[in-house]
């Protein structure tokens, strides 16, 4: 399913007629099926508040632009945001804040119940047991647990599995690594590819951290005071360093060696991925040899 | 969610704002007298209080459809008594006979009656909150909570409850946003269904919301006492309650209302005698 939002327009606040503060200004943008599209911007640049469209839990106003996603117009009074919702999976920032049942079984299930109440017990079971596997747990030692007595760190795998149980198309993640410890990062990360070669077609990720974004995404585009700055490869949105100074991002590290390395004559030219990084880094000095 | 308007503090400087918190307490408190002292049907004191809570508004710089947004929030409440009222009231002459309810005159006139009196009330209450900031409420509770003191009554420790629980109303606000709508992408339903069904929706918001409220205690906690406090004994307080010249005007005010309340009372007793 293709994401096509056209001169979306949203603020905070329309009680007061001056308009409150502006939280996303004529935002245009087109994100292809298969994509691992990044979302990056200051706090407060109206990332959330865009991601948030997404699966119409914050809805599109007359006149202020319009979403399609796949065959659903979000603009449409008649849209089934629920049927939208199955296929639009959404992880929020810490997302072990909403787990609430008795057990993690109850929990991860919780989702697939409310979009498929025609399911049977066994067909519930066998997708709530893939679910938990997939984000690396062990089924059978969790189950039964309250979500409660898990650490930190499995309580977030347990509401990522409450979300992708569901199967969704177009998973949409709002900083998902934030508070993560850096194996835990990987993790999360490897998990989140293997999801793109599964069922998720479309992952939309929103992270503060460059170097996710330099490593993992096809595109990726810049968001600052409700707009969109630029779109494109990594390669592209990384191009300007000042820019993302002065923006209060920064650069990937593998684009910061690059830079520096430019300064002395050195032209890498990687699309900024580590391994691609040290294989272009290899053929410079040693003609290719890793 | 975010139309809550009921205890949120709107800022501005103004005449009202810069009142002291204690007398403008009083003041509420004296105006809601002032309310339930209107009698039954003699609406010219509605009209008298009304008048104050309009004048109120004006010199506090509060956008008016701000304040009656408060009325909103127990809509519910309202509409309920208003009901009560017309349907289980069988004085006065029946104006419509639906053999198992009578709706009369009278009830008629005292659902009216029930509906400005709280309305009032609450737009009153309403202004209050509007033109004082939390810290500044929980100062002047406790303030006029002193004299309570003397019968070991922990009236600091009560104004610290008062004002962390108020302080927490917008966070706790957010949060509930925030759940709400991670359920909602989980598929969770709030807006259809029976009474039952709605009710037990809410059960996969209200936990989430239960525990972070221990687990932001917690902290709270754990940072006050990381910064030494301890209770009342020989604190200091940032801003001094004085009470100046608009304190003594806002006095008057109020002082003038249920007089002229009471006098309106009277006005219809005389006018009625005298026709």
């Amino acid at each position: 399913m293709r994401i096509e939002v056209k001169d979306l327009t949203y603020s905070y606040e329309q009680s007061s007629k001056k308009g409150g503060q502006v939280a996303l200004d004529k935002v245009s943008i087109t994100i292809e099926e298969g994509e691992f599209f990044g979302i990056i911007g200051q706090t407060g640049s109206g990332k959330s508040t865009f991601v948030q469209h997404l699966n119409g839990l914050i809805k599109v106003e007359k006149d202020r632009g319009s979403i399609k996603i796949g065959e659903f117009d979000l603009t449409d009074k008649k849209c089934d945001f629920k049927a939208l919702r199955k296929k639009v999976g959404m992880v929020f920032q810490y997302p072990e804040h909403q787990l609430f049942a008795e057990t993690v079984f109850e929990d991860v299930a919780f989702g697939l119940k409310n979009f498929a109440p025609e399911m049977s017990e066994r067909e519930i079971e066998e997708r709530v047991e893939q679910a938990i596997t997939l984000v690396g747990l062990d089924y059978s030692k969790v189950k039964e647990k309250s979500p409660f007595e898990l650490s930190g760190g499995q309580k977030r795998r347990v509401a990522i599995a409450g979300v992708i149980v569901t199967k969704p198309e177009i998973l949409v993640l709002d900083e998902p690594v934030a508070g993560l410890d850096p194996a835990g990062k990987k993790d999360f990360l490897a998990l989140l590819k293997k999801l793109h070669k599964m069922f998720v077609k479309t992952v939309v990720l929103v992270s503060h951290d460059m170097n996710v974004i330099s490593e993992h995404c096809s595109r990726a585009a810049i968001f600052s005071a409700g707009k969109i700055l630029t779109v494109g490869t990594p390669k592209d949105i990384f191009a300007n360093e000042d820019e993302l100074i002065s923006l209060g991002l920064s650069l990937p590290t593998t684009a910061f060696i690059e830079k520096r390395l430019s300064h002395s004559g050195i032209n890498p030219k990687s699309n900024l991925t580590v391994s691609d990084f040290i294989d272009k880094l290899c053929e410079e000095f040693v003609g290719g040899k890793r | 969610m975010k139309d809550v308007t009921f205890g949120q503090y709107y800022p501005k400087d103004s005449f009202v704002h810069r009142m002291d918190a204690r007398i403008k307490i009083l003041a509420s408190i004296a105006y809601i007298v002032g309310v339930f002292l209107v009698q039954s049907f003699h609406f010219l004191g509605f009209a008298a209080c009304f008048l104050f809570v309009l004048i109120t508004t004006i010199t506090a710089k509060v956008p008016f459809l701000k304040v009656l947004k408060s009325i909103k929030a127990i809509m519910f409440f309202i509409i309920l008594s208003a009901i009560l009222q017309l349907f289980f009231n069988s004085d006065g002459e029946v104006l419509l006979d639906l053999s198992f309810i009578k709706i009369t005159d009278l009830g008629l006139l005292n659902a009216a009656f029930i509906i400005v009196r709280i309305s009032l009330v609450v737009l009153g209450a309403s202004l209050l909150t509007l033109t004082t900031s939390p810290v500044e409420l929980a100062d002047g509770i406790e303030s006029l909570l002193y004299p309570l003191k003397f019968i070991k009554f922990p009236v600091h420790e009560f104004a610290l409850i008062m004002s962390i629980a108020l302080r927490f109303i917008p966070t706790l606000l957010d949060e509930t946003d925030r759940i709400i709508k991670a359920q909602k992408a989980r598929g969770a339903d709030f807006e259809s269904g029976n009474i039952f069904k709605r009710a037990k929706a809410l059960i996969p918001v209200l936990i989430p919301l239960l525990i972070s409220s221990f687990r932001r205690a917690d902290e709270l906690a754990d940072a006050m006492d990381a910064r030494c406090y301890s209770g009342s004994k020989n604190r200091t307080k940032y801003k001094k309650m004085k009470l100046t010249w608009r304190d003594l005007i806002g006095t008057i005010l109020v002082a003038g209302l249920i007089v002229g309340v009471v006098y309106l009372n009277n006005f219809y007793v005389l006018l009625t005698v005298a026709l």
